[in-house]
């Protein structure tokens, strides 16, 4: 992937303030585009919702209500389902410039508030998965690379790929059954203990919410029961991380630069750090955004064995009842996540390789 | 990198993992609340199908659970038995001769959450509001009329004869709210109600429980209302309703995380042991097949004698083996547990030279239909899709080749409810406990409908019908039902095929738990030993 803010050379009059901060043009320009394909993505997902088979008044109104013309007509009427298409597209942009993206018709709440409980569950999930995963998935690639081809190696290739093949949901069953039921180390369903109440909403992760308040005990409940499916989140992504690491590791240690740096009697570890490493990690990074996206949006099974009230859970039950508002504000949300991940790793092209910021 | 940095990591990532482990086996794993006795606090878990805490909105299983422990109904159901109308706030009832006019007479001591008195004006509010909203339970009382008599009496008045309102009053749906206090929180008795936001915040009934938190992905939390004047005392400070789903359920009320798993099937139930009470017994869905008798939609279906070969050419036994411990045969469209259900030994069973001779009679030659149903459905944590797999081969047997044609839910449903497909399995959960509900399985009613079975196709069986609506007498009204099923078994086009097993597993620290086919549980009279 090629960055795009190099700066321009050819500037005149008030576009100098911006060619002296290339990064802040580059920002501003994806920022823009960011913002169409998020129209784009809301017409997509309402096109899509819309052309799927079945009657949201029928998903959602009971055996006997959907026979009352007037249950039916009342229920059209509150969702904005008696309008045209085109109208209720334009509606819907309408209320969405407001900050509004509409009420679900299955918890009979504004979306935005539903979103603002889901989607940090699932950030907080995804976030420690990530991080995990992006330690030990960079440590076990740099190792199986400079032990390229012996048993250390094989080793990890073998663990890796287990990672990445075994699907999570089977994962997620077993690391229940064996940390939970069996050995009891590992607290049960859900992101607090039974009846806990949730810390004072700031950012909608327990942990750091819990943190902020001070409220300790509800800290280490919701630590403790964070543990678990993001450990089984991590199987995937660490396997993914280390195949590539390595994968990207061997590559720059076949550069003459490095070996030049050898050469020149550099110490092993000033070369790994700030000669292979550093350049390895562009791909790396590449990777990272593209599996942080995947988890944000793609982790309803281990939501639901979790019981975790997370995004994916919240698609799930929104998709199989036909409730549009819902599943245009979670295509709206996947949508954003992802382009702010690209953007994110767009940025860190160049922080991480010099390179880049001198094209 | 040096051979003992290379060698350190993969002990430090052990070292990481057991860290890891440490903290969340800290944070209270494996028994958070494993001694419900000790403070007092109960831990359902259940899969949610949950919209509101409304209840004038409000008409799912997990949300009927809710609100029964929130809001008293006029009338109730002691325990599981749904053959007999309680007093719940009325002490008294009276139903008029010709079943149109049902007076009740309030309960003296009643109190909301909040310490004012229940009176009438609260009935009547709460139940107007119902009907106006025209939500999912607003059918419940179509074509009723609520009145004030006097400052404890209320008078409801039927369009036409309504013997099953007693039947009806006790659904959590109908709960009497304290109209002055949801009135200043945007309530009102019409369609421009803005209270539901409310009912989902706080709660404003005279249950043994309040509202402590509500959300619809994850869990809901009650607590013991202290104004509370009715006679099931709760036991209970605190019940949590957990939003998991069964495989997790299994292993939550193994460990003690959860008092009572309320979605286990019967093959999850086999076997468990370790302290756990399992109470089983046969669910009031009535998984049934339909045979359109719309011509235009198959001329196959339509004909009698192809709908004799199917009912001879399933073989029920196995079908019933298929649910498991539990499950039963549904003789008829009401389940056993409803007073009008045919006996047992009624049921039809397999005649496989019958099926076929039947088929030969139809003079259909190598009969081809297809079968709709919900591919992503289960009831009773039986799937359907399975159940269609069966369906098919027995089918298969007698001659007739059936195409499986599975699709989701909310697609199906909208061929189903169109009277668009040949052949349906799809199951039948009573609205409320009275045989009156099964009406609908008629000619030109609403699931006749969706067999193309319309008005006038069985006028002695409409007849019937109409006699069965208006009976009062519970032994005239059971032999009226049985007449009726006794006809749609023989010449109608539904096949009831079976009631699945639904399983409640408790520890045994709990006690009092019955199954109810209205809300489930009704977790005020849980006890504790």
């Amino acid at each position: 992937m090629s960055p795009r803010w190099a700066p321009s050379r050819r500037v005149s009059g008030g576009g100098r303030l911006l060619a002296r901060h290339p990064l802040a043009r580059f920002l501003l320009r994806r920022t823009a585009v960011a913002v169409l394909l998020a129209f784009g993505v809301t017409l997509v997902t309402f096109v899509l919702t819309n052309v799927v088979p079945g009657d949201p008044a029928a998903a959602n109104l009971g055996q006997r209500a959907i026979g009352d013309p007037a249950v039916v007509d009342q229920f059209r009427k509150q969702h904005g389902l008696d309008q045209p298409l085109p109208a209720q597209y334009v509606t819907y942009l309408g209320h969405l410039f407001q900050g509004d993206l509409g009420e679900s018709q299955q918890t009979h709440q504004p979306v935005l508030t539903d979103l603002a409980t889901a989607v940090p569950a699932t950030l907080e999930l995804a976030g420690a998965a990530i991080a995990v995963s992006l330690v030990i998935g960079v440590a076990l690639g740099v190792v199986a690379a400079l032990r390229r081809d012996r048993l250390t190696d094989q080793l990890l290739r073998v663990v890796s790929l287990l990672g990445v093949s075994v699907p999570t949901f089977w994962l997620a069953l077993l690391a229940f059954y064996v940390f939970f039921y069996q050995l009891g180390v590992a607290p049960g369903s859900g992101r607090l203990a039974p009846g806990m109440a949730p810390p004072p909403y700031v950012t909608g992760l327990h942990t750091i919410d819990a943190a902020l308040a001070g409220q300790w005990p509800v800290f280490w409940s919701a630590a403790g029961h964070l543990v678990l499916p993001a450990l089984v989140l991590t199987a995937y992504t660490v396997g993914l991380l280390t195949r590539f690491t390595r994968s990207a590791v061997l590559d720059v240690l076949g550069q003459d630069y490095v070996r030049a740096a050898r050469a020149k009697g550099l110490p092993g570890r000033t070369v790994l750090l700030q000669y292979v490493l550093r350049a390895a990690l562009v791909p790396v990074v590449t990777i990272a955004g593209l599996a942080f996206g995947a988890l944000l949006s793609g982790t309803v099974l281990v939501e639901s064995i979790f019981a975790w009230p997370g995004l994916g859970a919240y698609a799930y039950r929104s998709a199989t009842t036909l409730d549009l508002p819902a599943v245009m504000g979670v295509g709206l949300v996947v949508g954003i996540v992802y382009l702010t991940v690209n953007l994110a790793v767009d940025v860190l092209y160049g922080v991480i390789d010099p390179r880049v910021r001198v094209q | 990198m040096s051979r003992s940095r290379t060698r350190s990591c993969p002990a430090a990532l052990s070292l990481t993992a057991v860290a890891a482990l440490t903290l969340s086996a800290c944070s209270g794993g494996g028994g958070a609340s494993g001694s419900p006795a000790a403070d007092r606090t109960l831990v359902i878990d259940t899969s949610f199908n949950l919209k509101t805490a409304d209840p004038g909105r409000e008409f799912e299983p997990t949300g009927q659970i809710v609100v029964k422990g929130l809001y008293e109904t006029l009338l109730t159901f002691k325990g599981g038995d749904v053959t007999k109308p309680v007093p719940g706030l009325a002490s008294s009832y009276e139903q008029s001769e010709d079943g149109r006019k049902l007076t009740l007479r309030l309960r003296d001591d009643a109190k909301f959450s909040d310490g004012s008195a229940v009176t009438a004006d609260d009935v009547v509010f709460s139940l107007k509001r119902v009907i106006a909203l025209k939500g999912n339970p607003s059918f419940l009382l179509d074509g009723v009329k609520v009145t004030k008599t006097d400052a404890s009496t209320i008078t409801l008045v039927s369009e036409k004869p309504n013997p099953a309102l007693p039947f009806i009053l006790p659904n959590p749906a109908l709960g009497i709210v304290n109209a002055q206090t949801v009135k200043a929180h945007g309530g009102s008795a019409t369609a421009a109600d803005k209270a539901e936001k409310y009912f989902n915040t706080t709660s404003a009934g005279s249950g043994p429980y309040k509202l402590a938190s509500f959300n619809t992905n994850s869990q809901v939390v009650l607590t013991k209302n202290p104004k509370y004047t009715g006679p099931q005392r709760p036991t209970y400070d605190k019940v949590v309703l957990r939003n998991v789903q069964a495989p997790t359920q299994k292993l939550n009320v193994q460990r003690g995380d959860s008092q009572i798993a309320l979605d286990l099937t019967a093959d999850q139930v086999k076997g468990l042991g370790g302290g756990l009470n399992v109470d089983s017994g046969a669910s009031s869905n009535v998984i049934f097949l339909l045979l359109n008798q719309n011509t235009e939609v198959s001329s196959a279906t339509a004909n009698a004698k192809f709908v004799e070969a199917v009912r001879k050419g399933i073989d029920y036994k196995r079908l019933r083996a298929l649910a498991g411990s539990g499950s039963v045969q549904a003789a008829g469209v009401i389940p056993s547990t409803i007073l009008g259900a045919l006996p047992a030994d009624r049921a039809a069973g397999r005649d496989l030279a019958g099926a076929k001779a039947a088929l030969k009679a139809s003079g259909i030659d190598k009969p081809s239909v297809t079968l709709g149903y919900a591919s992503d459905l289960t009831v009773d944590g039986l799937s359907l899709q399975t159940l269609a797999e069966r369906v098919q081969s027995q089918l298969k047997e007698v001659g007739i080749t059936v195409t499986l044609a599975p699709a989701p839910t909310t697609t199906e449903m909208e061929k189903y409810r169109g009277g668009k497909e040949q052949m349906g399995l799809w199951y039948w959960g009573p609205d409320y406990p009275h045989s009156s509900d099964y009406l609908v399985f008629l000619p030109g009613n609403l699931v006749g409908l969706r067999a193309g079975w319309k008005a006038g196709a069985d006028p002695a069986l409409t007849d019937l019908g109409d006699k069965a609506a208006a009976a009062l007498d519970d032994d005239a009204r059971r032999k009226l039902y049985e007449r009726i099923q006794t006809r749609l078994n023989a010449s109608g086009p539904f096949i009831p095929l079976i009631q699945p097993s639904r399983n409640t597993v408790s520890v045994s620290s709990v006690t009092g738990i019955t199954y109810n086919p209205v809300w489930t549980i009704d977790v005020a009279s849980l006890g504790a030993e």
